[in-house]
């Protein structure tokens, strides 16, 4: 489910939103993902809450975390925007934590959430998701700051520094 | 993964991946969605709404799985997937659209499965 998310070319896609284009891909995924999330958490937070709360109160937030996703990028405007960025490192942060956490500590997750096995069970598409939407939308962002022309030279020059130091942290 | 029996999940199965490698054929020539892929939606969708009534009607004449919440959950969202695929593709007119359908293909196998996880009998 990868696939459709290819390196964008920034000539040939016309202005637009963060709903258009690859962002299509990325809303119809997290609408997918919102639904079968809180779906699945409303039926098992109903039905048998107790046999497994943790799990099923992970489950919960991580679908209140999609539908917060999928609103925003199909909105798409500069707060709409931010928000996003908010949800998609929430979301990076909870797959990366959980996953540890179920890896870890299996008795507290007899059954599992989207997020368990760093999302394992939904061929990790929990995991590679919030890394395209960070993506995208870290395009939108730089595409915004470069409609200012005044700091357009002075802020890509600093970015590039910045991403030159960057590259030395990596192991 | 438990595998799936039954001639219509069958061909759900390889209908849903021959359509996703077309639509994504699609996306990489750089082309929007066409009637190719519309049509294609139309069969996948035919196929799921006869999947649907295969279901409904062993709920009716049977005994119901334990998770039988969920198990119609998936019948009414099953067909679906097709048809916002179509509107997804119609509205975005790039080959982004096109990479929509391919999901919706993606997606059509993984409801196959995970129906007969919730439901084993289904075999339909």
């Amino acid at each position: 489910m990868s696939e459709p998310v290819a390196p964008p070319e920034p000539t040939a896609s016309p202005p637009g939103s963060t709903k258009t284009g690859p962002g299509r891909v990325l809303v119809a995924v997290y609408a997918l993902f919102a639904l079968s999330a809180s779906a699945r958490a409303a039926v098992q937070i109903a039905t048998k809450f107790g046999h497994a709360p943790v799990a099923y109160l992970l489950s919960a937030f991580a679908a209140v975390v999609y539908i917060i996703a999928t609103v925003t990028l199909a909105v798409g405007s500069p707060t709409a925007r931010r928000i996003a960025v908010l949800s998609c490192s929430v979301e990076l942060a909870g797959v990366l934590a959980v996953g540890t956490w179920s890896l870890a500590d299996p008795a507290t997750f007899p059954d599992a959430t989207v997020w368990s096995s760093y999302g394992s069970g939904y061929g990790f598409v929990p995991l590679v998701l919030p890394v395209f939407g960070l993506l995208w939308l870290s395009r939108w962002s730089r595409r915004a700051r470069t409609r200012r022309p005044t700091v357009t030279s002075a802020e890509s020059a600093s970015q590039t520094a910045g991403v030159g130091v960057d590259h030395g942290e990596g192991n | 993964m438990p595998s799936v029996n039954g001639a219509v999940p069958t061909t759900i199965i390889v209908a849903g991946l021959a359509l996703a490698g077309y639509a994504l054929l699609t996306t990489a020539r750089n082309r929007r969605m066409g009637v190719g892929l519309l049509a294609g939606l139309g069969i996948l969708e035919i196929l799921l709404l006869v999947e649907d009534g295969l279901i409904a009607a062993r709920l009716a004449s049977g005994p119901h799985p334990a998770g039988l919440a969920t198990l119609i959950g998936y019948l009414i969202a099953m067909p679906i997937v097709p048809v916002a695929a179509a509107f997804w593709g119609l509205l975005e007119r790039s080959r982004w659209g096109a990479a929509v359908v391919a999901v919706a293909g993606l997606v059509a196998p993984v409801l196959m499965v995970r129906l007969h996880q919730i439901w084993p009998v289904i075999r339909v």
